[in-house]
């Protein structure tokens, strides 16, 4: 660990809420330019806002940001709602979809060993991923590495892994990816969807024994 | 708070030293949120020799009628466990005594979930709840717990003491309900034969202020003024510990449903003028 990392780690000492660890694996490749990608950004806005104006929520909610196109990048590691600041994104090229999921599999394995070791409860982590189209410009044993991880980890409830197609995607193929049903955006409905998601995922007591998330409403989507 | 889930009294003569017991469920500002109601639920009766039955239950976020099983189970074990035939033997009782009674009565309230479930073509997961249930008088305490949230006394000599821990998997959120798969065998019992001065039972939204974990000891800057509090309670203790539990340092550091059920075993040497 080095010098600088060690230092991070007294965001827990500062902050010991339980934490409610969400990635999002965000489509910003050519297809999504435009008003989606537009709508994305005012999306996060959105999401941002509707965190701050929970005190508890926005201490207890980690975000981290993973940007898929040619290349995938990490544009914002975990930070707790009250610290993010929404980057503006920018969309263009090929769609390295298989890569991001496993980068953002990765992220959120590591981040769960480092609550652990700093004696930090947590949920169930989430990613959500949100595209227009399907794996384009990766290799196709990547993508099937991905979907195969996404298995592994729902089976053993590491993890639960959404995908959101919005319009132009290949939802068939989302189907083959993801283990849950993909949800179809309605329009460019950004903005609710992340209300949803600021209020959906730590609200809800669950089961140790059940495999499935039971989810409010969607009103946003559709299954 | 809800009056229905008020036992009522049914000594005529009382006996001492007798139970002061306030309780109070209160929604969550997340549950605010979603316009969901209160899921939690507590329920509580003094027998006719001054034994004291209680239950809290918290019904699950994930279940749809997760506050119709939290009030139906506390109900339904405090009710069983008050037409126990030999339930003045209970608390007093070594475990391995007192475990089967504790039992019987945990499955006849799942017993009853299932049985709602299917009456109103629901599915038993759909009243998933947690349960805490306790018997205690002056010869001592016994109880069991399904999930999370926790008992804590403390002793006449002023000890804290928690009778069980949270039941909580590798997630926060995620615990055992009275409709889980071998719910019954996950339970933790316990029985003990100190006098237990004051007791509280309380949901999980109240667990991180609380108890200190990973090791859920109970935290004395809590419990101490609130079982002052019980000590001298009057009639409207159920509503100043309702406004308790809505007040912004209660409601800063939880976002969930609260329930606390806090009860006095009161020294008639010290008993007051005013009756309960």
């Amino acid at each position: 660990m080095s010098e600088e990392t060690i230092l991070d780690e007294i965001e827990f000492a500062e902050n010991p809420e339980p934490r409610c660890p969400c990635v999002l694996l965000l489509d910003t490749s050519g297809s999504m330019s435009g008003s989606a990608i537009g709508a994305l950004n005012q999306g996060l806005q959105t999401f941002k806002h509707a965190l701050a104006e929970d005190g508890l929520a926005s201490r207890r909610f980690e975000i981290a940001i993973i940007t898929f196109d040619s290349k995938v990048t990490v544009v914002q590691d975990f930070v707790t709602a009250d610290q993010y600041e929404p980057v503006s994104m920018a969309a263009g090229g090929a769609t390295a979809m298989g890569t991001a999921i496993v980068t953002g599999l990765d992220m959120v394995r590591d981040r769960k060993k480092q609550y652990r070791e700093n004696g930090i409860s947590y949920y169930r982590p989430w990613i959500f991923m949100i595209t227009d189209g399907e794996p384009q410009g990766e290799a196709s044993d990547i993508v099937d590495e991905a979907a195969a991880r996404i298995r592994t980890e729902e089976e053993t409830r590491s993890v639960a892994f959404f995908a959101v197609g919005v319009e132009g995607a290949n939802m068939e193929k989302l189907r083959a990816i993801a283990v849950r049903d993909p949800v179809k955006l309605n329009g460019l409905n950004f903005g609710e969807m992340f209300v949803w998601l600021s209020a959906s995922m730590q609200r809800v007591s669950h089961s140790k024994f059940d495999d499935q998330v039971d989810l409010p409403p969607l009103g946003w989507g559709t299954v | 708070m809800d009056v229905d889930n008020r036992g009522t009294l049914t000594t005529n003569r009382p006996a001492y030293p007798r139970w002061r017991v306030a309780a109070a469920s209160v929604r969550g500002t997340s549950h605010e949120k979603l316009g969901t109601v209160c899921q939690d639920a507590s329920f509580w009766q003094v027998a006719a020799d001054n034994t004291l039955i209680a239950a809290v239950a918290d019904g699950a976020g994930s279940a749809t009628h997760g506050h119709v099983g939290a009030r139906l189970a506390a109900r339904s074990a405090v009710e069983t466990l008050r037409a126990h035939p030999d339930l003045a033997s209970l608390e007093g009782a070594h475990l391995d005594a007192a475990r089967p009674v504790l039992e019987a009565a945990l499955l006849e309230a799942r017993h009853d979930l299932i049985k709602e479930a299917h009456a109103c073509g629901l599915k038993p997961r759909d009243l998933a709840t947690t349960l805490i249930l306790v018997v205690a008088s002056t010869r001592g305490i016994a109880g069991a717990q399904i999930g999370d949230g926790a008992a804590v006394i403390q002793t006449e000599s002023g000890d804290l003491i928690a009778l069980t821990t949270p039941d909580t998997g590798e997630y926060t959120n995620e615990t055992t309900f009275l409709v889980s798969p071998g719910a019954l065998e996950r339970a933790q019992y316990f029985a003990c034969i100190e006098a237990p001065g004051r007791l509280a039972l309380f949901t999980d939204g109240l667990q991180r202020m609380a108890l200190q974990m990973p090791f859920g000891r109970p935290h004395a800057p809590f419990f101490n003024p609130l079982f002052q509090f019980i000590s001298r309670a009057d009639e409207a203790a159920d509503d100043r510990l309702a406004s308790f539990l809505q007040s912004p340092r209660v409601k800063t550091r939880s976002d969930d449903d609260l329930t606390l059920l806090l009860a006095a075993l009161t020294d008639p040497a010290h008993e007051s003028e005013h009756t309960v």
